[in-house]
């Protein structure tokens, strides 16, 4: 498997998908929320439809061109994918989120060491300095600055 | 043309305490995110983009341009010692950096990378001051028309040239422009994709796009790159008294660094090309030139300058677009009008009739930005060289903090948050399939400017199309947009089939 042919499965793919975005954004979220009323000259869904129709055009091309070449390679289109790497992919993601989710109901200087410690301690750093220091001295930059903000009455 | 009272008000400006102080932290800055592997260029400003809110509109740019010009030199440093670039603009410079290093010169090795990096860039920034000035005059007399025109040749030709495939960066720009409509329609007052929250309604927030897609997805990418790659050992600087840069050395370096200076300074003044481009070209030409063409890629001093000089010339010219037109070319360019923007301040000609002394400041302060990377460069050579051996792994959770940080300290709440999260999402997206992301930034940008003036356009000229014979310069942009997508359909096709014949 050459790295060329797991870019054009990954161009397919990804213009399929760029494809039915572009598609939905056509035919459902413009005509809804695009905006509407009386325009002169340009109405204001005209920009928008434009940028989805050149989506639509070049990620349907990519996706066609792809798939002809690696068909002419004859490389399967479907290639598993690896559970661990994926996991790998996702983790952060859930991490952030997770984080995110907190900061809703707590305050980021309460949460800030905990954001940076666990990551921290995830990515195989042990020892407790580095952990104590790395997370200790962001979070006193935020306070110091939030202090700071609310003092001039910004926040 | 301005005068000489503006010239040298505008210097005495950028020779306050203030200004000094403000550029000498950009530039520090900078310096440390481009010694450090893994920060680039767009994170660091799109991370510092909210420390400049409670700055004075000068002061912000000012900090920002002096960010952007430190990375670009520090990120030699690592090029050297680690044979790991700082930036990918740096990978030229690991070429000939590290070998240097390696066989016990690497004092020597960064002398000649920060001179050269200083000299590009200086050369460089006189050469934006002396462009941009007249450039802005003549756009100034620019209609809807050929405005329209040029953004739209300027979007097309950057999806051309920022490197991948035409086609994902065409895809890229549309979704640009899609996002750049979010919020109020300027003409009719119709809400545009704001699906209920006021939070839309002046468009989508700049701030969480540029630090979700570039700097929290960089992150995620970083955080999976780690996995198979987790960093690799310094050279550091030892007492040795045959490690330092003579007088006769640094004047040999110096007409590719002339010469490398003029191909930067030309690629940056092109929208999209990037300095990774204008770098490797420059080394490529220097290489080709040499009287000793074996010695690159062995430690060449020559090869140090050649990428250096360039990487860093890029930089300043990649303004010329964005001060002459209000195109920004690069990623950095683009992430500067969003601090215009934040500052209430239209970039591009529209400056030089509104803001002159601000625009002529931020020159001086170009300048003043160049000597203080210097000296910076200069005596912090052993500070930086140490700053190196900062693990990844310390690096990736602190800037995931910083990001989620500056969201919340500028008061977007869970919002701002979840909309930092969804952009992180779509540049992770855009990053792992190689869409091009200077597109898709500068379309987003640039759309309230192009939809005004394609309004503007359609309503003066009645739907008329024939209207364009009038206005040649228009003219010439509309049959240059064609011509540029035709010239760039083709080429990719004759590299199919190239492709064909050599596999056959």
């Amino acid at each position: 498997m050459t790295p060329k042919t797991q870019l054009q499965r990954r161009n397919v793919w990804s213009g399929i998908g760029v494809a039915l975005v572009a598609g939905w954004l056509l035919i459902w979220l413009i005509p809804r929320y695009g905006g509407s009323g009386m325009a002169f000259g340009m109405h204001p869904q005209r920009l928008a439809t434009l940028g989805a129709w050149v989506m639509l055009a070049c990620a349907a091309t990519l996706a066609v061109v792809s798939f002809i070449r690696l068909k002419q390679q004859h490389a399967p289109l479907f290639q598993s994918i690896p559970l661990g790497a994926l996991w790998y992919q996702v983790w952060p993601f859930l991490y952030v989120l997770l984080f995110i989710i907190l900061a809703a109901y707590l305050p980021l200087t309460w949460l800030a060491p905990f954001i940076i410690g666990c990551l921290l301690a995830l990515l195989g750093e042990h020892r407790w300095y580095v952990l104590l220091g790395a997370s200790a001295i962001p979070t006193a930059a935020l306070y110091l600055l939030t202090v700071h903000l609310m003092r001039i009455g910004v926040v | 043309m301005p005068e000489l009272s503006a010239i040298t008000s505008a210097f005495g400006d950028a020779l306050t305490l203030h200004s000094i102080m403000v550029i000498l932290g950009g530039v520090l800055l900078g310096y440390l995110v481009g010694v450090i592997p893994g920060l680039n260029r767009s994170v660091a400003i799109a991370i510092a983009i909210p420390l400049t809110f409670y700055m004075s509109a000068y002061a912000a740019i000012a900090f920002l341009i002096g960010l952007s010009k430190g990375t670009a030199a520090g990120s030699a440093v690592s090029a050297i010692l680690l044979n790991t670039p700082g930036e990918p603009s740096s990978a030229a410079t690991c070429l000939d950096g590290y070998p240097m290093a390696s066989n016990g010169q690497p004092r020597k090795a960064l002398k000649v990378g920060l001179l050269a990096s200083v000299i590009g860039d200086l050369l460089s920034t006189l050469l934006l001051i002396v462009v941009v000035i007249p450039f802005a005059s003549i756009a100034l007399k620019f209609g809807p028309y050929e405005l329209a025109a040029i953004l739209i040749f300027a979007l097309v030709f950057i999806a051309g040239m920022a490197g991948g495939s035409f086609l994902k960066g065409m895809a890229a720009g549309g979704m640009g422009v899609i996002l750049g409509t979010v919020g109020l329609d300027p003409e009719t007052g119709a809400m545009r994709f704001t699906f209920g929250y006021a939070e839309l309604m002046e468009g989508v927030p700049i701030l969480p796009l540029v630090i979700g897609t570039l700097a929290l997805s960089e992150m995620f990418v970083q955080l999976e790159a780690y996995r198979r790659n987790k960093g690799g050992h310094s050279i550091h600087l030892a007492n040795n008294p045959n490690d330092d840069l003579t007088f006769k050395e640094f004047k040999s370096t110096l007409p590719t660094i002339f010469k490398s200076t003029g191909v930067g300074a030309f690629v940056g003044a092109l929208p999209g090309l990037g300095p990774s481009v204008g770098s490797f070209m420059a080394y490529g030409l220097a290489k080709r030139g040499a009287k000793d063409p074996d010695s690159f890629g062995k430690g060449n001093p020559n090869g140090i300058a050649a990428a250096e000089a360039a990487d860093n010339a890029v930089i300043p010219a990649s303004y010329i677009p964005l001060f002459g037109l209000g195109i920004p070319g690069s990623v950095s360019a683009a992430l500067l009008v969003g601090a215009f923007m934040i500052h209430g301040i239209q970039v591009g000609p529209l400056m030089l009739r509104d803001h002159p002394q601000m625009l002529f400041t931020i020159f001086a302060g170009m300048i003043v930005a160049s000597l203080i990377m210097l000296a910076i460069g200069w005596y912090g050579l052993r500070l930086f060289a140490k700053v190196t051996d900062v693990p990844q792994n310390i690096v990736i959770p602190v800037v995931i903090f910083l990001c989620l940080a500056g969201i919340q300290v500028q008061g977007y709440g869970t919002f701002g948050l979840l909309t930092v999260f969804g952009f992180a999402i779509f540049g992770y997206f855009l990053k792992k399939h190689d869409y091009s992301f200077v597109t898709f930034l500068v379309a987003f940008i640039v759309t309230p400017m192009l939809e005004m003036n394609l309004r503007q356009a359609v309503i003066l000229s009645g739907g008329e199309i024939s209207i364009l014979l009038q206005r040649p310069i228009a003219l010439v942009f509309v049959v240059a947009t064609a011509l540029l997508v035709i010239h760039l359909l083709w080429s990719s096709y004759r590299q199919y089939r190239q492709r064909r014949q050599t596999t056959a």
